[in-house]
């Protein structure tokens, strides 16, 4: 699972995600991605899950950009434990998205590939995703 | 070149308020620039379909209030969320003025190393070119079909008259490189060869393999 190798301090504050992505929403390296239609915060665990979905479909074809990063933590008080006496302790990290933020880049791959593959990939993910396509695309003829 | 023939009206008030009020009618708010005077415009959004959603570089006959104007794509910008255009920059055409464009590269033919089970890569799919819009291809055309495995094509390999590349002349532009199949038949046919001269000489280099595999699964 992704997470950062250190980090400056171990919890940080829940902050507040408004507003649409500013950046982070075009397709810089792959010809197909899915891009996020909802705010939230994707589990380094979810994005595992739905890496593993997506390059399993890939068969080892192709190649896969993740975008974002679970560069988060997120703590838990235990079970049972009356409130206060402190914050709890880093249970997991998160990546925080935006509407518009692009989670993966897929390319060389036909498209109905990267559709079906990118489609398994977005079932693992708690939001309802797009599958988009480079602008300049065009459909390589089979040799 | 191609062209596109586009047909706008000049924008009454330019700002936030009014932007939004030409993308919520189904236009797209553009700027003209590089001639005299900037020009502020709008035009419907179908009429950029055949500009925009195409690997193709073209020059657009505006047509501003009666005006007729050449012009290239400068830029352009789109709603992150709904991918639909938010803001088209246009550079206007002036005679002996060079301009930077981003013209696509299209490879013709199958190369040897595709055939021998390599894979064609192609890093680049467009190049920042800068020169005189009548000196510029429509397209940058590569041969492959004489690339073997291994072999690149780099940005200094690239010669077009009157024009010239604005990016670092050691840069990739297309290689054939090996894939896994092709890297993973390789050890096991050379094991086999090894195997038919000298029988007791077998198991080293087959079992080397067979320990490679296992670290890189590991790895991965």
């Amino acid at each position: 699972m992704l997470q950062p190798k250190r980090t400056k301090f171990r919890k940080t504050h829940k902050m507040v995600g408004k507003g649409i992505a500013q950046r982070g929403f075009t397709l810089t390296r792959g010809s197909f991605g899915i891009k996020a239609e909802e705010a939230i915060w994707i589990t380094a665990r979810q994005l595992e899950a739905a890496r593993v979905a997506l390059t399993r479909h890939l068969k080892r074809e192709g190649q896969v950009w993740i975008n974002i990063f679970p560069d988060k933590p997120v703590t838990r008080k235990p079970a049972e434990v009356r409130m206060g006496k402190g914050k709890g302790a880093p249970e997991f990290w998160v990546a925080p998205i935006k509407p518009g933020s692009l989670i993966f880049e897929v390319d060389g791959v036909p498209m109905a590939v990267a559709k079906e593959a990118l489609r398994l990939a977005a079932q693992k993910l708690p939001i309802t995703v797009k599958f988009v396509v480079r602008r300049d695309y065009v459909e390589e003829k089979a040799a | 070149m191609k062209t596109v023939s586009i047909s706008g009206s000049s924008r009454a008030n330019v700002g936030k308020k009014d932007a939004k009020a030409l993308r919520r009618a189904g236009n797209v708010p553009c700027v003209l620039y590089g001639g005299k005077e900037q020009v502020t415009f709008y035009a419907q959004e179908s009429a950029f379909k055949k500009l925009v959603y195409t690997p193709d570089v073209h020059i657009i006959n505006l047509d501003i209030n009666g005006v007729k104007t050449d012009a290239i794509m400068q830029d352009i910008q789109f709603n992150p969320v709904t991918d639909r255009i938010a803001h088209i920059d246009f550079l206007q055409i002036v005679a002996g003025k060079a301009v930077i464009m981003n013209v696509p590269i299209s490879c013709t033919g199958t190369a040897v190393g595709v055939r021998e089970g390599g894979k064609l890569q192609v890093k680049m799919r467009t190049i920042k070119a800068k020169g005189l819009v009548e000196k510029m291809p429509e397209k940058i055309s590569l041969d492959v079909s004489n690339m073997k495995i291994g072999d690149t094509v780099r940005v200094s390999d690239l010669k077009y008259d009157g024009i010239s590349f604005l990016e670092s002349e050691n840069v990739t532009v297309v290689a054939v490189r090996v894939t896994r199949n092709v890297a993973e038949e390789t050890p096991a046919a050379t094991a086999t060869a090894a195997a038919t001269p000298a029988a007791g000489a077998t198991p080293a280099p087959a079992a080397d393999a067979k320990k490679e595999e296992k670290k890189d699964e590991k790895k991965k």
